[in-house]
């Protein structure tokens, strides 16, 4: 096979037909091209996709309360239900080992205010294990510790709007701002690129927070991460049980789906992961049809190839060129053009996917590019594909009698 | 060298048979130069093809140097005809883009003689036949003479047994024809086993024995007094 007559043979065959070979190449390179892009797009796709969650933990789980839609266990329906810090403790106490971190939420909009400048903001009151649930971006100083929150400490940390709305060009940390009157210290800045609304937020511990509201020990939601070597199943199970467990605590019918509401960020990733899922079986299949118009197009050349070269292929067997060795020089020579023109197709679809790329950035199209093993694949799909074009034309060509290359009287 | 005995042969058209070869008998000993003489359709390219394993017998015998040739598969029949035989043509069929040492080294690539060694016996046989400053040229560079020698360089560089030529000199004008007969008796005279198939009276003179084949069947089989080529080269 690496004989170097025969890659001689084969480099003669295609030097003299240039114009064949180009247009038997082309189709491959063409079916590879298409290939590669869609491919790569759907792979964009699924970025996207990620990239608008991966804000969050992709474990995250969130809690809300809500009004309920059904009379129950004597309490009629509409009613508003209340979680406090004891179901905190009580999801902790009950579930040691399935989450990894959780928090309270109080959420209020408030002015905030820096010597002249005022402003209406969100502030999120929460502990110090919330920056590993929604993986805020701490651009300057820190976030809210852990003694903040024991402490009831009166420090916040706000968002980079929030900073240069109230302090301009000044640097806010350290600094005051007078929340609800109160004064807060600032402790640390953010940022957060994917959604600049975020940005107009202020964070604050919980205690502090609540203790502002009269001492109250209720919460808006309960967010938290379940432990990250759950799988798909695992996760939802983990959730449902919540579910269950926090209805009966709050005497929610079994069957209200508006008493509370609990999203599991693994199902929105599991729904994800289906729908590109499917995407990349369908380009697969879309690609491969095209490839096989492409090794159609390969096999149907080489058929004529046979035919323009039976008397040459008579002559060969007259001179004792065995069945194989023919089919070898035939099979070589369409899985070499296969493998070379699919490669440059590769190569142009990586070319311009690395050109292109970067300037796409779409929100749910980010980052088209192919893998390695897609590439591997796509290789080894090519040769196969440039065997199975050669196979029948070189079978065809082993069967030529050598009768024929003498009978040209 | 070639054995035949009882040779038939008919090819099916439709429901109708045609009996192409009605029984040949005959056998050529080593160093002969024999002429196949007959008109067209007289069997003689059939004799040819069978004689040259591109073909199959139906009954009768061949034996080919002692060896029986007999129901060869695709791979068997390509070792046979490498190693016994060399094929001249009439059309010359040289591959027209391979140069003319690289045509007369292709058998030896068959029979897997290393590639140094290819090109050495490949210029010593171009030389023989008187082309070796031609070596390089492609076939479409060369004159009909020159192309037909190309061919027997090529047929005898496997070294066969027997020399198959089929109206080897067909495509030529008559200087040219002389001049290639000539080459083909020296390599006779060199003891090599020669079989020509021709039509042509004076072609045939110059060999040493003519078979001469009406309908099928062998109607005349002498040796004659060869004409030597080289007077009218």
């Amino acid at each position: 096979m690496f004989d170097r007559d025969i890659w001689q043979e084969i480099f003669h065959s295609i030097r003299s037909n240039k114009l064949r070979t180009f247009l038997t190449g082309f189709s491959v390179a063409w079916g590879i091209f298409i290939l590669v892009l869609l491919l790569a797009s759907v792979n964009g796709m699924q970025n996207g996709f990620y990239d608008q969650f991966n804000d969050n933990a992709s474990n995250a789980v969130y809690i809300h309360s809500r009004t309920t839609s059904k009379a129950y266990a004597g309490f009629e329906k509409g009613r508003r239900i209340q979680f406090t810090n004891d179901d905190v403790d009580y999801i902790k106490g009950s579930f040691k080992g399935d989450f990894e971190f959780i928090t309270p939420v109080f959420e209020r909009s408030t002015s905030a205010r820096y010597k002249e400048e005022t402003g209406s903001y969100r502030v999120m009151a929460i502990n110090n294990e919330h920056i590993f649930i929604q993986k805020v971006n701490i651009s300057q100083g820190r976030y809210i510790n852990k003694s903040d929150v024991v402490g009831g400490a009166k420090v916040a940390v706000i968002g980079k709007k929030v900073a240069t709305d109230l302090y301009k060009k000044e640097d806010p940390l350290g600094k005051f701002i007078e929340i609800n009157g109160l004064p807060f210290m600032i402790v640390g800045v953010f940022t957060d690129d994917k959604d600049e609304g975020a940005e107009s937020m202020i964070y604050a511990p919980i205690t502090t927070y609540q203790r502002i509201y009269s001492n109250t020990s209720d919460i808006d939601q309960i967010m938290l991460t379940y432990n990250p070597d759950f799988n798909l199943d695992e996760a939802m199970d983990f959730s449902n049980k919540i579910t269950v467990l926090l209805k009966r605590r709050h005497k929610i019918s079994p069957d209200d789906q508006a008493g509370l509401r609990i999203w599991n960020t693994a199902e929105a990733f599991n729904d994800i992961g289906q729908f590109t899922g499917i995407l990349q079986i369908m380009s697969v299949v879309i690609g491969l049809l095209i490839l096989i118009a492409g090794i159609v197009g390969i096999g149907n050349i080489m058929v004529f190839i046979i035919k323009e070269r039976t008397k040459e292929i008579g002559i060969r067997k007259a001179l004792g060129a065995k069945p194989k060795q023919i089919i070898m020089l035939v099979l070589l020579e369409s899985v070499f053009i296969t493998a070379l023109s699919g490669l440059i197709g590769l190569l142009f679809a990586t070319g311009l996917l690395s050109l292109v790329g970067p300037l796409m950035d779409a929100p749910a199209f980010k980052d088209p590019s192919v893998d390695m093993s897609t590439i591997i694949i796509a290789t080894i799909v090519l040769v196969v594909a440039g065997m199975l074009a050669g196979l029948i034309p070189a079978i065809k060509a082993a069967r030529v009698k050598p009768i024929v290359a003498l009978s040209d009287k | 060298m070639i054995e035949i005995k009882d040779l038939h042969k008919s090819y099916k058209m439709g429901s109708n048979s045609l009996h192409v070869l009605k029984g040949l008998n005959f056998n050529i000993k080593e160093g002969e130069l024999v002429a196949i003489m007959g008109s067209s359709g007289s069997g003689k390219s059939t004799l040819l093809n069978i004689l040259g394993m591109l073909d199959e017998l139906d009954e009768g015998s061949y034996t080919l140097d002692g060896v029986p040739i007999k129901n060869l598969n695709e791979t068997k029949a390509a070792q046979y005809r490498n190693k016994f035989l060399g094929f001249i043509f009439q059309s010359f069929n040289l591959i027209n883009y391979k140069t003319a040492v690289e045509n007369v080294a292709l058998p030896l690539y068959y029979q897997g003689v290393n590639r140094k060694e290819r090109q050495e016996k490949a210029l010593k046989y171009l030389e023989q036949v008187g082309l070796k400053e031609w070596a390089g040229h492609l076939p479409s560079e060369l004159s009909g003479g020159q192309k037909q020698r190309v061919a027997i360089a090529r047929a005898l560089a496997a070294e066969p047994k027997v020399l198959m030529a089929d109206e080897p000199t067909g495509a030529l004008d008559s200087q040219t024809s002389y001049e290639v007969m000539d080459l083909i008796q020296k390599i006779n005279d060199d003891g090599n086993t020669i079989l020509v198939v021709t039509h042509e009276p004076d072609i045939a003179d110059m060999c040493k024995r003519i078979v001469h084949l009406k309908d099928g069947v062998i109607v005349e089989d002498k040796k004659v007094d060869q004409v030597r080529a080289s007077q009218y080269v």
